[in-house]
């Protein structure tokens, strides 16, 4: 849901500094402006770079108008375009000088733009970034153009098979959702997008809006000086009232099952996958389908060791359980050796689905899996540009940044007993989507 | 007296008396205050060292080493044991080293090491490991390299073509007769050849006490022992490339790939290398806008999804923005990479890249281009080597090529003194568009075949209006000549290449 922003004029600036005792190990400054833009503020001593992120609650899931799938993503791409005071070629030119190592990536739920750059280059790079979320500005042509090479990305992509397999998952497994088509969009709604020019200043309008933004900075900084630029940077910019109608995706009544034929000789994919839940930091149902994925599907499960290390039917078996905005679902992905072998890992799959209802898990796999999640997000911290880099995916989901340590207490929280619930609740027949994919023999 | 403090002297230090440990000039350590310590343990052999007709072993073998028993403990057991760490360690292969690398909070640095010691010190070799692996690396070769992503296919036709009958004539995976002709005597016979304690070189870095230090360099003097001063093969010369030589893979597929290139003698050890980095970074930076490939065929034309130059191997993944450490190599290839456009514009785009590359072979930079270039490289090294796994793996490629300083400093320095002309008469000297290998996958090869032969003119139609500058360049673009032979074109099919 686009956060609405019920404060204005009541509350200029919302200061808040990280405890001590946080997951999260490094020392942070939280702040929103007036206008609802979110500023999280990391200093790190290193070596000089600087991390500047800027995280927009839009994704595909917002995508809600019939031909428009895909947009969020295009819009990304839209974002480099430039504006009247730096013109694409004046931007890209600017950032090149500074050695900057920039991009944007999109999924159902956010996009995330990032430039990761040497310190001394900070405000300047502010004064561009808020210039192009706030005056972005492009004309026909280069939106014509970056069209194609949207369609270009989607070309890159087309060859990989669990690509393939997401794409059908997905469509099949929702009716109404907008969870249905991919963060690229259908391929009908790429094709026809530059035609769209006037529907991209509209999505501009209705999702680039402070409220909607979190800006990251890690690295080589003063935060107190650029708390100042920032406001001074971003003050001027307006929030925003759309609120997107999301389509309710009705109740999954039976199971649904779709092949893909894949042109070539590759090796097949078996995807299983569960309607559950939206995310939230406090949700039990969330962090138990966390823990049913890994000690069941995952790594140290009795399954990989069946499927995987004694029989050898399986080279992949990889649990999925990523945090949405809206419902989603739950995935046990295996990639197998030889096509004769699906209805028996299927088999073995659904038992362990079965299994979960009515075992228990045992308590020092569970303690376990939650250090392995305590340390495995640490791990991922191994520099202030990593420590950027990781920050988007809890963000985008929480209020603010004590809801990583909610978060983790919920995980923490979680019994056997939880577990079993879990799967009682989410792993049924008549939720589940089952996709095959098969290579040319 | 003397006898009895001779013997105590040999009881306390018997490994340094006799030269069986590991000198101090073997690791590489790096103390800094992060609680995440990093290991990198490099040995100076990869796909180059595989015996003919076991092409893949090497990587086999890592395999073995990072996803298989040890003697302590079964690959089962590895993982619950790491479980609850969240750490892991890896292997790669490349063709002139294998680097195994692991990452471990410091809380739990006594446990993960021992599990990565035993790893690199004591892999079990056992059979149902062996067969996994070679089933899993038979299959990345026969199926996934073939079908699942063209750029990858395309890029390593491309190395392989370049060198064709030289040690790094095949992906390092290896090639599916070979693979199947594996057996776990060979991959015990490269560990014990290959692995040794001489050569080998351990990198440690973080927030990691002396006594790791001191545990490491007895531990690791059990590494099998090879003769002292044995180095790498020497490699051959790639063979000379006469003419334009295309390779084209025929599948079924979305859009064409194409990559082409050349060897150049150039490596991070050579003073030209510095000059050609500022070309090849305005001409074709990886993932980066300030390609002015990306800029002129994405950026204007919307060809693709972008287009990009090396002056040295840039590893898989190719979505990662950064290239990763220990994929170093004494023998370097110019590579031009055309990411998938669409079928009707193929023979276009592979016109466009090369009459780019000839326009700057024959005008070479400007002064404006070289500024900008100069100043992107010196800044855009703040980047690189941001995490303690990332420094480790830069320091070891410095001592492969026996930099007098870090290669990240030397960017630096070297740059900053480059004038203009070094530039340019690096371009001329290195760089052609003549002799060089074309890597092409695509569907109806048959038809892009002879309209390459017969330089037919391949128009290219936009959905879009188009500023009259890019149109009277198109003019010149489709009709670029490209002289290729009929004979040195070939068409394989992706299921039988790599056979």
């Amino acid at each position: 849901m686009v956060r609405l922003f019920l404060l204005i004029g009541i509350l200029s600036l919302i200061t808040a500094l990280a405890p001590a005792s946080s997951v999260f190990p490094y020392k942070y400054q939280e702040t929103t402006l007036e206008n609802g833009l979110k500023v999280i503020l990391v200093p790190m001593k290193n070596s000089g770079l600087v991390s500047y992120y800027t995280v927009v609650e839009v994704g595909s899931m917002d995508e809600v108008e019939s031909g428009k799938s895909g947009f969020a993503h295009f819009f990304e791409h839209m974002m480099f375009r430039g504006t009247s005071k730096y013109p694409a070629e004046v931007y890209n030119q600017k950032l090149a000088e500074m050695g900057a190592d920039f991009n944007a990536y999109t999924n159902e739920d956010f996009t995330a733009y990032y430039i990761n750059f040497p310190g001394k280059y900070l405000e300047a790079v502010m004064e561009m970034e808020s210039d192009r979320f706030m005056n972005l500005k492009y004309a026909l042509p280069g939106f014509q153009t970056e069209a194609k090479a949207v369609l270009g990305e989607y070309t890159k992509n087309f060859s990989n098979p669990f690509v393939q397999v997401e794409e059908k998952m997905l469509d099949t497994a929702f009716e109404t959702s907008t969870y249905k088509h991919t963060t690229m969009g259908f391929l009908k709604d790429i094709q026809d997008m530059p035609n769209q020019y006037e529907y991209s200043l509209t999505f501009f309008n209705r999702f680039y809006r402070p409220e909607n933004c979190t800006i990251i900075i890690t690295g080589d900084f003063n935060p107190g000086e650029v708390l100042a630029q920032i406001k001074k940077y971003y003050s001027a910019w307006k929030p925003g009232n759309y609120v997107p109608k999301y389509p309710v995706e009705p109740e999954q009544k039976q199971e649904k099952t779709a092949t893909i034929s894949y042109p070539g000789d590759t090796l097949p994919i078996l995807a299983i996958a569960y309607k559950t839940s939206q995310f939230s930091p406090t949700s039990t149902d969330f962090a138990a389908l966390i823990v049913l994925g890994n000690l069941a599907f995952g790594e140290t499960s009795a399954l990989y060791k069946k499927l995987v290390l004694d029989e050898q039917k399986v080279d992949v078996l990889e649990p999925d359980s990523s945090p949405h905005r809206g419902p989603n679902l739950f995935w046990i992905l295996a990639r197998l050796k030889n096509v004769q072998d699906l209805p028996d890992v299927q088999n073995a799959i659904l038992a362990t689905a079965e299994q979960m209802k009515t075992t228990p898990v045992n308590p020092k796999q569970l303690a376990d899996l939650k250090s392995n999640l305590k340390y495995g997000f640490l791990m991922k911290l191994d520099s202030s540009k990593n420590v950027a880099s990781q920050l988007p995916r809890y963000v985008a989901f929480i209020e603010n940044m004590s809801e990583i340590d909610t978060f983790f207490q919920t995980l923490d929280k979680i019994q056997a007993e939880d577990v079993q619930n879990a799967a009682k609740k989410y792993l049924v027949v008549n939720q589940r989507t089952i996709i095959t994919l098969t290579g040319a023999q | 007296m003397l006898r009895k403090l001779l013997l105590l002297i040999f009881l306390v230090t018997p490994l340094t008396l006799f030269g069986q440990s590991i000198s101090d000039s073997q690791l590489l350590l790096i103390r800094n205050d992060s609680p995440l310590v990093a290991f990198r343990i490099l040995i100076p052999s990869g796909s180059a060292n595989d015996p003919a007709g076991k092409e893949g072993l090497a990587a086999l073998t890592g395999s073995l080493l990072s996803d298989g028993s040890t003697q302590k403990n079964d690959y089962q057991k590895i993982l619950e044991l790491l479980f609850p760490m969240s750490a892991s360690y890896t292997v790669q292969v490349d063709k002139e080293m294998t680097v195994i690398s692991g990452v471990t909070h410091k809380d739990n640095l006594t446990a993960f090491y021992q599990l990565y010691r035993d790893a690199v010190l004591s892999p079990a070799f056992k059979q149902e490991d062996f067969e996994r692996l070679k089933a899993d690396q038979l299959n990345a070769v026969s199926k996934t390299l073939r079908f699942n992503n063209d750029e990858a296919l395309g890029k390593e036709v491309l190395s392989a073509s370049i060198y064709k009958s030289h040690p790094y004539g095949h992906p390092n995976e290896g090639t599916e007769k070979a693979i199947q002709s594996i057996t776990i005597e060979d991959v015990k016979d490269f560990y014990n050849k290959n692995y040794t304690r001489d050569r080998a070189v351990i990198g440690i870095a973080g927030d990691f006490p002396d006594s790791m230090v001191e545990q490491v360099k007895k531990d690791f003097a059990s590494l099998p022992t090879g003769s002292v001063g044995v180095s790498s093969a020497k490699l051959p010369e790639p063979g000379k490339i006469e003419g334009l030589n295309v390779v084209m893979i025929e599948k079924e597929s979305q859009g064409t790939a194409i990559s082409f290139g050349f060897p150049i003698s150039l490596t991070r050890s050579n003073e030209d290398f510095y000059a050609l980095m500022v070309f090849n970074a305005w001409f074709g930076q990886h993932r980066n806008s300030f390609s002015h490939l990306y800029q002129v065929m994405r950026g204007m034309r919307g060809m693709n999804y972008g287009d990009y130059s090396y002056i040295e191997f840039y590893p898989l993944p190719f979505f990662t923005m950064l290239p990763r450490p220990n994929y170093a190599r004494h023998q370097q290839f110019f590579e031009v990479w055309i990411r998938p456009v669409q079928h009707q514009n193929r023979h276009f785009a592979l016109r466009q890249a090369i009459r780019e590359l000839q326009n700057m072979i024959d005008n070479g930079m400007t002064q404006q281009d070289f500024e900008l270039s100069k100043s992107f490289l010196l800044n855009f090294t703040t980047n690189l080597a941001q995490s303690n796994s990332e420094q480790l793996g830069y320091f070891l490629d410095d001592r492969f090529y026996a930099l007098s300083k870090p290669f990240l400093e030397q960017v630096k320095t070297k740059v900053t003194a480059l004038k203009l002309n070094d530039v340019n008469q690096a371009i001329k000297k290195y760089l052609n568009t003549q002799n060089m290998i074309i890597a092409i996958v695509t569907q109806d090869a048959a038809s892009f075949k002879e309209a390459l032969v017969k330089n037919t003119p391949s128009p290219i139609q936009y959905d879009s209006p188009k500023p009259e500058s890019i149109l009277q360049e198109d003019k010149q673009i489709m009709a670029y000549p490209l002289s290729i032979k009929e004979e040195n074109i070939i068409i394989i099919p992706a299921e039988k290449i790599f056979e």
